[in-house]
């Protein structure tokens, strides 16, 4: 695929990247960053109800098929942010698989429990509760609350309180999942793409460059919540890593999709002043 | 007073609410000697579906006979054996040493479900539950729940083919609302957790979808290489349910799924013979 031999698309393969264009966009319109802040004051609230010494959510991340540490409230929480963990491993990665919420006490007296996250964070826990986060695709990560300083252990109560925190937690993070999916599955394809043609190009496509162009395929469409897009992003998901015949394909699609956006953007130069066409927003 | 903190699923069974699962059960002239008097589960072979069961663990007592793993394959997941018989975080081995407790004579088989999800845990949960039912299981301990929609047809055929196959599966009960299978199928018994630290009281609540409430807080449980935990939750339930379960199926070798339910509420704490 070379830039003198442009791909020909059907209409409703357009039309089908517009829309995968188009999630990416409303997403955006969520604000990045704002989710985040949810989850914290999510943690934050959580720690002080319990009055734990930390709470902590962690999301599953399926590009590299690790549950991550997002964010921490607590004093001994912090050390947490950005830990990975398999999806199979401790506390947090049962009750991710399992979708079961758990209580547990006595955890100290096993040395062995969590020896990762604690020998990365530095605090090992007397007593934790567990709950999923559960939205209407399954669970997408883990709430927990680590020692309750007013008793030893936590109880059924706790767990259905901590369930209700896990519910706001999941709300928030379900919009910022939909951003950070498909605007990173964009912006990759794109990179693949300039990468593979950089060699019969005088000018390699800078980071920048790039982000102009994810903009810019996401720009100008309206909203649609079809559930049609989830498919077809993942199918495009898969097709990229397996199997290089329909790579081939998929890049071609969205070269095409890329050279529209580089000529809205060469015209949208030409029409306004704003340097940055995020700030339009 | 209805307290709104209590857990949804547990309310029937904690507290003043309790009362109210007092009541006459419609089948005379059973009590818990004719049920299981004189059986200690030999016989029957209990499966676990979960984390994975330690062999060595004195809690389960040596009665594992069967240790499995399913993982992702090329198309569907792969049920291999699993001769190391690892518990990858413990809690199947908690609910094997629960089971054992209440029916040291059954055996038991593993079937770890638990590993890197790539997407595909739900399936590879069905898989295993699947292989359970066909490897001569009489019954299977479920402490997990898939949640998501697409699963739904997918375990109601799985759940059909355990009752048809003669198969009693006791699943925990979810905390969370919203879709979680099989727990919420009417022929699966579902439990949730009780806070009266006896392992031999239970109740039966004829107002599901939870009909059963069994002891599930602050439970001493075997856990991880060798150790002990103290753990709450509906997922520690359910496997005194399915202990209950392999008791009766070793006094009462023809008694259905169905008929194993029935009584099981018969004889649940709260319930008196009558009409």
């Amino acid at each position: 695929m070379t830039d003198d031999r442009p791909p020909t698309l059907g209409p409703e393969a357009v039309g089908l990247l517009q829309r995968i264009a188009l999630r990416g966009d409303v997403a955006r319109r969520l604000e990045i960053g704002s989710a985040r802040a949810v989850l914290r004051s999510v943690v934050e609230a959580t720690v002080a109800l319990f009055e734990a010494e930390a709470a902590s959510i962690a999301l599953y991340d399926a590009a590299t098929d690790r549950l991550v540490f997002e964010v921490a409230a607590g004093q001994q929480g912090q050390g947490v942010i950005g830990v990975a963990i398999r999806p199979d491993q401790g506390i947090a990665g049962y009750v991710y698989t399992s979708g079961q919420a758990l209580a547990l006490s006595d955890v100290a007296s096993d040395p062995r429990f969590g020896r990762t996250v604690a020998e990365k964070t530095a605090y090992v826990p007397r007593s934790i509760v567990a709950v999923p986060l559960v939205d209407d695709h399954g669970t997408i990560g883990v709430l927990e609350v680590l020692d309750k300083r007013s008793q030893a252990a936590f109880s059924l109560r706790d767990i259905e309180l901590a369930g209700v925190f896990a519910r706001q937690a999941a709300v928030a993070i379900r919009a910022s999942r939909v951003e950070r999916d498909l605007a990173g599955l964009l912006r990759s394809t794109l990179a693949e793409l300039a990468s593979t043609s950089a060699a019969d190009r005088a000018d390699p496509v800078t980071e920048a460059a790039l982000d102009e162009l994810v903009l810019a395929a996401t720009d100008g469409l309206g909203r649609d919540d079809d559930s049609r897009l989830w498919t077809l992003a993942e199918q495009v998901a898969r097709i990229r890593g397996i199997d290089p015949d329909r790579l081939e394909l998929v890049t071609d699609l969205l070269a095409a999709l890329a050279r529209q956006a580089e000529r809205d953007v060469r015209s949208r130069r030409r029409g306004r002043s704003s340097p940055d066409p995020r700030h339009d927003r | 007073m209805t307290d709104p903190y209590l857990p949804a699923w547990s309310e029937p069974f904690v507290g003043e609410r309790r009362g109210d699962l007092d009541r006459s059960v419609p089948i005379a002239g059973i009590d818990r000697e004719a049920a299981f008097g004189g059986v200690d589960g030999t016989g029957v072979t209990v499966a676990i579906v979960d984390s994975g069961v330690e062999r060595d663990h004195p809690a389960v007592g040596g009665k594992l006979i069967r240790s499995v793993k399913v993982e992702p394959g090329e198309d569907d997941p792969v049920v291999t054996d699993d001769p190391e018989a690892i518990d990858v975080v413990g809690h199947g081995t908690a609910c094997a040493g629960i089971i054992h407790g209440l029916a040291p004579g059954a055996d038991i088989i593993s079937v770890r479900v638990l590993g890197p999800d790539n997407r595909g845990k739900g399936t590879i949960f069905a898989a295993g539950l699947e292989w359970a039912i066909t490897q001569g299981a009489s019954v299977i301990n479920l402490s997990l729940s898939s949640k998501s929609d697409a699963m739904f047809a997918v375990f109601h055929e799985i759940v059909d083919e355990a009752y048809f196959a003669n198969v009693v599966l006791v699943s925990a009960a979810n905390n969370v609302p919203g879709p979680s299978y099989p727990s919420l199928f009417a022929s699966v018994i579902s439990v949730a957790a009780h806070d009266i630290p006896d392992r031999w009281t239970w109740f039966y609540n004829p107002s599901p979808p939870v009909e059963f409430g069994a002891y599930g807080v602050d439970v001493d449980v075997a856990w991880k290489d060798g150790s002990r935990m103290i753990a709450t939750g509906n997922s520690f339930a359910a496997p005194h349910v399915a202990g209950l379960a392999a008791l009766i199926r070793a006094k009462h070798p023809n008694a259905t799924p169905f008929e194993v339910k029935a009584i099981l509420a018969a004889i649940s704490n709260g319930a008196r013979p009558g009409g």
